[in-house]
């Protein structure tokens, strides 16, 4: 982003700015913006902060609006969850198992677990179609049923990933473009996937301690994410910022290609005006194009309303049992229910619940705004959910006492086969506006988890104070995030992301250097003739030194060669002779041993890459 | 860098020996095979102990098929693997260095 000349001249403490959403990005903005000394108004258009990332309470019930796992591969975003919240996250051990016919299935899966639920005969047709899509894989992995039925076959596809995908994106999986899967579940190179072999997946703090993936456990506020954006919401106003809950931006007036101000609707109906030198905007892309004063050409606003984005509702069941079910959460792949997912908060944290007698569930439906159950009463919601849930033997109908339904529009970005254009049209509009960066999971219309969405408005509010961070790299390009890291040992700035390079730092590199080099392949020709020639100099040398010897019978042994080197003797003649072939001779046995080694190692590398692939799809349904 | 690129870039990579590490372990075979050789021929016995490869002394001055005779050949086959690995190293460096013949 370039910032005009008439901001950089402007001080820090002098700057203002207006930041559109207190969400995860919007807040950590505004954070960033205040360490750096710029204040800043955040406008929530919610009576609540944190976006998706909120806890809503009811009744002393705490809800997490989809379960959110403080997990964060960027080191970065880690240290600002720390620095926000004045306490410990709590280490939460996660369990989530797939409910499907009646069965509870481990997830990640588990053979043994898997087969023993599905039965002798299901396992065996699970086999044959595993070995079916192996010698007849599709070619081409246009979409997210070829893609995933190449690695797990078609059955098991059918199984364990289509319906829930379905459930949760409401469009066919054929429909749903292959990318979408390699962009979520990033395949390892061959370094990286000797790395994980040789070191483990996890990597290593800088204590050198093993990082334990989000599969095993994962941090987690005590009162749920809200408690995060809470407590950030209070350190902004002890900095100087304000956020203010119940302003929905409806006007964004610009001119000269700057944002002049916006205008915010109150709860009360009232339209403030709020100015600043830089904005930031975490609305949804098509609202925020729709907003615009004066109005973006045709084709702008015609590529905004064409972003789909699906809905998501929560009916949360308070249940009069202190146990329900021991995971934090359950995939429902049946079918016959329209719920997705099931969490149940308790085992999130204890404190989710006011009463440890009681538990209470979450049951996700994922919705478009146009479905008949988006309009339905909270009533027949939680009728619909309590059904269900005694449908699939988790509760009794009557140890429900209470209940409740929490609606989130547009929770995700729909990646369909047009979107990207159609984003890429209003990507070019927006950089025209100098002074507006949009930041977040619908700013950038991706669906960023938690720490991605944070990323995009740490970087943004660091282009403000000269940086220079292309925030639609977030998310995108996974080394974005891995040259960060490095760069923390080489420059001590966190987060200035540079091309990777040679580097001296032995420590960071030598492992990849190492493996890079032992997986080099040998040139065949190069080491066949530097054997021959090895082989042909020696035994000239050889019949050389006897001639000159000399005796009665000068080298008999040797001369057995000639059984092997055609008309080899030991003589004169014969040195040449045995020169040119057993220089032959060296330079097959050289090439066939460096193709043999190659191959090996080929073939090694091929295994390590495929187990490295299984492991990384092993938590698809995380990613989905 | 993507996972293709990273992946081709190893795939392209042409190995290159350490001639000095060939040459310790062609030394440490040649000496150490010898070695093995010649004693196994001298704790198995017989009337004549190892006719054959007492015709190493040939071009291994001082080389017998004895207990003395097995720590010369130590040396020479050590000496013998160390000058043979040590070459084939180096003639595979040079000859991968040639532009056209890794290409």
């Amino acid at each position: 982003m370039a910032l005009d000349k008439d901001d950089s001249l402007l001080s820090n403490e002098t700057k203002n700015a207006v930041v559109i959403g207190a969400g995860p990005a919007g807040l950590t903005a505004a954070y960033e913006l205040a360490k750096n000394g710029i204040r800043s108004t955040v406008l929530e258009a919610d009576q609540l902060v944190g976006g998706i990332s909120r806890t809503v309470n009811y009744k002393g019930y705490r809800f997490d609006i989809g379960g959110h796992r403080f997990f964060s591969k960027v080191p970065l975003i880690n240290e600002v969850w720390d620095d926000i919240l004045d306490e410990k996250m709590l280490i939460r051990p996660r369990l989530s198992r797939i409910h499907y016919r009646d069965h509870f299935f481990d997830y990640p899966l588990q053979a043994g677990n898997a087969l023993s639920g599905l039965g002798l005969m299901e396992a065996v047709m699970i086999g044959l179609s595993y070995a079916r899509t192996k010698v007849f894989p599709s070619r081409q992995e246009r979409n997210f049923e070829e893609w995933v039925a190449n690695r797990f076959g078609y059955r098991l596809y059918n199984i364990f990933f289509k319906t829930y995908t379905e459930k949760v994106w409401g469009i066919p999986c054929t429909e749903i473009s292959a990318d979408w899967a390699a962009q979520r579940i990033k395949n390892l190179s061959l370094v990286e996937a000797v790395r994980n072999a040789l070191l483990g997946g996890g990597g290593k703090t800088k204590d050198g301690k093993i990082i334990t993936t989000l599969i095993d456990e994962f941090k987690y506020p005590r009162l749920g994410p809200g408690m995060m954006w809470e407590c950030c919401e209070t350190r902004l106003e002890g900095q100087g910022s304000r956020t203010l809950r119940g302003r929905r931006v409806e006007r964004v007036r610009h001119t000269h290609g700057k944002v002049e101000c916006v205008y915010a609707r109150t709860d009360d109906g009232e339209l403030e005006e709020f100015s600043g030198d830089q904005f930031f905007s975490t609305m949804p892309l098509r609202e925020l194009i729709g907003a615009l004063d004066p109005a973006p050409p045709d084709d702008v606003i015609k590529a905004a309303n064409s972003l789909a984005y699906r809905d998501y509702l929560t009916v949360v069941l308070m249940v009069k049992r202190d146990k329900v079910f021991p995971d934090n959460w359950i995939y429902i792949h049946s079918p016959e229910v329209k719920m997705g997912r099931i969490q149940n908060y308790k085992n999130w944290s204890p404190e989710m619940v006011p009463d440890a007698s009681r538990t209470s569930l979450g049951l996700e439906y994922f919705l478009w705004d146009v479905d008949d159950e988006w309009t339905w009463s909270n009533d027949r919601l939680i009728d619909l959910g309590l059904k269900e849930t005694v449908a699939l033997k988790l509760i009794e109908a009557d140890e429900v006492e209470d209940g409740t339904v929490v609606r989130m529009k547009k929770a995700y970005p729909i990646y369909d086969q047009f979107y990207q254009g159609h984003l890429d049209v209003i990507r070019r509009y927006l950089d025209t506006i100098t002074n507006l960066q949009t930041i977040g999971r619908n700013g950038q219309h991706r669906y960023n988890n938690q720490d991605h969405s944070m990323l995009t408005g740490i970087y943004a509010a660091r282009n403000v104070v000269g940086a220079n961070y292309d925030i639609w790299s977030v998310n995108v390009e996974k080394e974005y995030h891995e040259e960060t890291v490095r760069d923390e040992k080489a420059t001590g700035d966190r987060m200035i992301p540079r091309r990777l390079e040679p580097s001296d730092d032995a420590e960071s590199l030598a492992p990849d250097a190492v493996i890079r080099a032992a997986f080099a392949k040998l040139d065949p020709v190069a080491m066949g003739s530097a054997v021959g020639l090895v082989f042909a100099v020696s035994l000239f040398l050889a019949t050389v030194a006897l001639i000159i010897k000399g005796g009665e019978v000068v080298g008999p042994h040797l001369s057995l060669l000639g059984h092997y080197l055609i008309g080899y003797k030991v003589t004169w003649s014969g040195a040449f002779l045995g020169l040119i072939e057993s220089g032959i001779s060296g330079f097959l046995l050289g090439y066939t041993g460096a193709s043999l080694r190659n191959w090996t190692m080929s073939t090694y590398s091929n295994l390590l890459k495929r187990r490295a692939d299984i492991d990384q799809s092993k938590d698809l349904l995380d990613k989905v | 860098m993507s996972t293709r690129s990273a992946d081709q870039e190893v795939s392209r990579a042409i190995a290159r020996m350490k001639a000095g590490v060939l040459a310790i372990i062609f030394a440490m075979l040649g000496g150490g095979g010898l070695f093995v050789m010649t004693a196994w021929l001298i704790i198995k016995g017989g009337p004549q102990v190892g006719k054959t490869l007492n015709l190493l002394g040939h071009f291994f001055i001082g080389y017998s098929v004895s207990w003395p005779g097995a720590f010369v050949g130590l040396l020479y086959g050590a000496v013998t693997g160390g000058i043979v690995g040590w070459c084939i190293g180096m003639v595979y460096n040079r000859i991968v260095g040639i532009p056209s013949a890794s290409a």
